[in-house]
């Protein structure tokens, strides 16, 4: 778990980037109001036209983006995050390229789909999974938060972290990755790179 | 009443025959590949829970095609949360539940399940569900309102289980490729 100073660190950096200062004209605002259709954009345009996941604040501009229906990307709301990966591990298998988004808080529902579908048969599934409890957060975070790296190393899955600056290359970073493992892959977002 | 599990899945594939099929894991994947071993076949070793969802994700992707999910009692009731986002789908699939009350790859313990399958499906948004107890009953379905949910009481197993699944989870993937004309994303990405 974050030690306290950990926490007032992690604050400082987040205040310092200016990602809390509530101007909406702020750059940094304005660069990051773009981000969700340009990591859209990028899984689209390396052929990802099929999604699903269970919503997490973090990635609520990405949901919005999904649920308008005009991202070029079919988007199915599962209930629960294992359901996600095994609707779009479906469509993967039927030959379209598709990704997942979740809360690193389901990774652990998707366990048993990840290490007993997708890692024996090879089939190569982007996880966008929001990185909650990494800096400053609500208590239920604290734990995946701390341990969510050390989590996705034991499964020996490659794990990016999302850089708003460069968000298209960190996708195309992902989905290399998983295609030449023919393992999972994740995208993780934190609150740095909010989409 | 009560049916044999391989007879239920023989008249099944009959009267499926030109769809592909997602089994669930443990005795309804080795006892699908005994009944009749198929391209069109794709049998999860684990992941239970998980054939619906699978074949949810391949009926979304051939809409011209009918999918078969073959579910086992308890691993339809591992995961009755999925019954609403196929139901939502509309998708061309059929969800066959093989029940015997049992988890009997497992040694026979009892699995917790709904008293009434094909009333759940029919709230969570399925099409049409219904309970079939005999053969000439089963092998006269349409499956014309989908998604679909079939019900099959079955009698715990006398008959000899079938030997584990033959090819390898990656021979599997490649021949449900080419069962379904599409080519290998991960190559092409």
């Amino acid at each position: 778990m974050f030690t306290t100073a950990d926490r007032a660190s992690a604050a400082a950096l987040l205040v310092t980037s200016g990602l809390h200062a509530d101007t909406p004209s702020h750059p940094a605002r304005a660069r990051l109001a773009d981000a969700p259709s340009v990591v859209l954009d990028a899984f689209r345009e390396v052929g990802y036209t099929f999604a699903s996941g269970v919503p997490c604040s973090l990635l609520a501009g990405l949901f919005a983006a999904l649920e308008r229906g005009d991202s070029g990307i079919e988007y199915v709301a599962a209930p629960r995050e294992d359901c996600a990966v095994g609707v779009a591990t479906g469509a993967l298998l039927a030959g379209r390229p598709s990704f997942v988004l979740m809360q690193n808080s389901g990774l652990g529902y998707c366990l048993n789909v990840i290490t007993s579908l997708n890692m024996i048969y090879g089939l190569a599934l982007p996880l966008v999974v929001s990185w909650r409890g990494r800096h400053e957060d609500a208590v239920e975070h604290d734990v995946i938060g701390a341990r969510l790296p050390d989590l996705v190393a034991s499964l020996g899955l490659a794990f990016i972290v999302l850089d708003p600056d460069r968000a298209a290359a960190c996708v195309g970073e992902v989905v290399d990755r998983a295609c030449s493992t023919r393992l999972p892959a994740i995208l993780a977002v934190d609150a740095n790179a909010k989409l | 009443m009560s049916l044999a599990t391989q007879a239920a899945l023989r008249t099944v594939l009959d009267a499926a025959a030109a769809d592909f099929v997602v089994s669930t894991c443990g005795y309804p994947s080795r006892d699908l590949q005994a009944v009749g071993d198929r391209r069109e076949h794709f049998y999860l070793v684990g992941s239970m829970g998980m054939a619906a969802p699978v074949a949810l994700g391949v009926a979304l992707t051939h809409p011209d095609r009918r999918i078969v999910a073959v579910d086992g009692d308890g691993s339809v009731a591992m995961n009755l949360g999925c019954l609403p986002m196929v139901a939502a789908s509309g998708a061309q699939l059929v969800h066959v539940v093989l029940d015997n009350g049992l988890h009997e790859s497992t040694g026979g313990q009892a699995t917790v399940r709904p008293l009434d399958l094909p009333a759940l499906a029919l709230a969570a948004g399925y099409r049409s569900a219904r309970t079939v107890e005999h053969l000439d009953e089963l092998a006269a379905l349409t499956f014309d309102a989908t998604p679909a949910l079939v019900h099959i009481p079955c009698a715990p197993r006398t008959a000899a289980i079938g030997a584990r699944i033959r090819l390898t989870p990656a021979q599997l993937v490649a021949r449900a490729r080419a069962a379904l004309d599409v080519p290998d994303p991960e190559e092409n990405a």
